[in-house]
């Protein structure tokens, strides 16, 4: 471009295109076919900590941490034989490291330019540390308050879960006493009394499982995708329901198609968005109906995990707003359960839907993308 | 155990939707020598109890389909006079303390110690021998108030009521004489051989 000035086309458009360089803002760095380094702007001087002129000529992997330094050579070669470009008119985010030592996260962008005889890459490189920073305290904000909510919704079920941790213990208890009766009036044969052992281990394991479950909601932990089988995320999110179920007398039951693909989710919060829909439904629900969940596949690329009661149904005039933050029908509720919820759902990159049934009642669907394309979520 | 002693009668229902508690609860029944029957469900209970087994019956308040208090309902309707303990989770103590307002015979919380279940399970088996005892002597007195022609019963009534022949010929418009023949006739048929006896067996019918 500089080279279209008249006056003076070589000197002013060297010096020209240096000024450019300097006055940019974020670091450009430009390699030959080599990978070693030709240019080295002011950005990227202040930016990496190396001066323009004791890096020139070397390797531009050293401005990487490992493995992309062990890496990139290979990279390089293999585009210029294959064409099969990693980065290259793509951009992405990558890691940098200083001088110092210190990994940054940047991004990058890669242009490629040729003359007759060879090819060049240009590189260049935004310092992205304090949007990264602030990405991260939104997201640890965001955990905190899932957290909260999910303890808040754990203590309101307080009453059922300790019903149902009473029960295993109300069951060992009677066995323990009975097994002593009948040990002391010389009633007990052997077999008999291994029976009763084995039953009441059963029974602890039992109170042992809810726990675990209580546990697991409760505790603190930042969010964590896996590979998961839906349907069994789902499984121990109702059974926890079910404790509620049973104090609001609703039928609560789940089912599952068979042999669905796996979901690259984070279980606990999965978990927390089907147990606010069913505890939604079981609020609005009258006593002695039922709560449906059912777990499907409509397609290669998505599981449904859908939540219909039997109750009056959404009012058509606020559908629109159930999900934002705050919204509530119920005098105790907070409003943000269908907000995290969604929030939760499209941070998994699905949806949260909400409809009436035809023949009454509501039905929420949790959409959820498979494992199928997991290296797309992954990293 | 006080009550150990007794041989007590009749059989222990136990109605409990938690499969283990309900054959825990059986097993103690069985260590205390007690006859037991359980069922997972009020329906199931009701579907196979015919209302003059002698008895008491253990029950959970909450169970889906037919709650505890539903099924004593259902058993008052249908003159069934088996004792209640209601066993109760933790936070069911007002629930409890209604059912106890409204007949239960008791309540106990999980987990229970064996004693105090025992001890309430004697009471009530003793209960309900006792109701059916008098529940049988009121039958059999009211068939024999039932033979009394309706002039007899005026007599009978104004006689357990403290009336003298003379009052009650007056009251009547017959002769004493006549108060005399219906009054040992009344006597006869209730089986009374005293005025006094007369007057407890009144008692009964009036119950």
């Amino acid at each position: 471009m500089f080279t279209n000035d008249d006056s003076s086309p070589d000197q002013h458009g060297e010096a020209g295109f240096q000024a450019l360089l300097d006055a940019a803002v974020d670091a450009i760095v430009v390699i030959d076919c080599r990978g070693h380094i030709e240019t080295f702007n002011r950005s990227a001087e202040k930016l990496f900590g190396y001066s323009a002129e004791e890096i020139r000529g070397s390797n531009v992997s050293m401005l990487m941490p490992q493995p992309y330094r062990r890496e990139h050579d290979g990279y390089l070669a293999r585009y210029l034989e294959t064409g099969e470009a990693r980065i290259i008119g793509i951009g992405r985010e990558a890691s940098g490291q200083r001088k110092d030592g210190t990994v940054f996260p940047m991004e990058l962008s890669v242009g490629e330019f040729r003359d007759s005889k060879t090819v060049r890459f240009v590189g260049i490189v935004r310092d992205i540390t304090e949007r990264k920073e602030t990405e991260r305290l939104i997201r640890q904000q965001q955990e905190r308050l899932e957290h909260v909510m999910r303890l808040g919704t754990l203590g309101e079920m307080a009453a059922g879960i300790a019903h149902e941790i009473n029960q295993p213990l109300t069951a060992i208890s009677t066995y323990a006493q009975a097994a002593r009766r009948l040990i002391d009036s010389g009633l007990m044969e052997d077999d008999r009394l291994l029976e009763v052992l084995e039953k009441t281990g059963a029974q602890a394991e039992r109170a042992g499982a809810i726990i675990r479950r209580i546990r697991n909601l409760a505790r603190k932990r930042p969010a964590q995708r896996e590979r998961h089988d839906i349907a069994r995320v789902v499984d121990e999110a109702l059974r926890l329901a079910e404790v509620d179920a049973r104090l609001h007398d609703v039928n609560l039951s789940g089912t599952a198609e068979p042999d669905l693909p796996p979901a690259w989710v984070d279980a606990v919060q999965i978990q927390q968005v089907v147990l606010n829909l069913v505890r939604n439904a079981m609020e609005t629900t009258p006593p002695s109906t039922s709560i449906m969940v059912e777990t499907l596949c409509r397609s290669e690329e998505e599981v449904i995990i859908r939540v219909c009661d039997d109750g009056p149904g959404l009012d058509e005039d606020l559908i629109s707003e159930i999900f934002n933050p705050f919204f509530t029908t119920k005098t105790h509720g907070t409003g943000m359960g269908l907000s995290i919820s969604r929030s939760i759902v499209t941070s998994h990159g699905g949806r949260l839907e909400a409809k009436n049934r035809p023949d009454g009642g509501a039905t929420f669907s949790v959409i959820l993308p498979t494992a199928m394309n997991e290296h797309e979520h992954g990293n | 155990m006080n009550m150990a002693t007794e041989k007590p009668t009749g059989t222990v229902f136990v109605v409990d939707d938690d499969e283990p508690v309900r054959d825990a609860l059986s097993m103690l029944m069985e260590s205390a020598s007690l006859a037991v029957r359980s069922f997972e469900s009020a329906k199931a209970f009701l579907d196979s109890y015919p209302a003059d087994e002698p008895g008491c019956l253990i029950l959970d308040i909450r169970m889906p389909g037919m709650n505890g208090f539903e099924l004593r309902d259902e058993l008052l309707s249908r003159n069934a006079l088996l004792p209640i303990i209601f066993i109760t989770g933790h936070g069911d103590v007002p629930m409890a303390v209604d059912a106890m307002k409204h007949g239960a015979i008791d309540f106990i919380q999980k987990p229970f110690r064996d004693e105090d279940l025992l001890d309430r399970v004697h009471q009530a088996l003793a209960r309900n021998e006792k109701e059916r005892l008098e529940a049988q002597a009121q039958g059999e007195v009211t068939a024999r108030f039932e033979t009394l022609t309706p002039r007899e019963r005026e007599v009978m009534s104004l006689v357990v009521q403290g009336n003298a022949n003379k009052v009650i010929a007056q009251d009547l418009g017959v002769s004493q004489r006549t108060v005399e023949i219906h009054r040992a006739r009344v006597m006869e048929k209730m089986g009374a051989r005293s005025i006094a006896q007369l007057v407890q067996l009144a008692g009964i019918i009036d119950k």
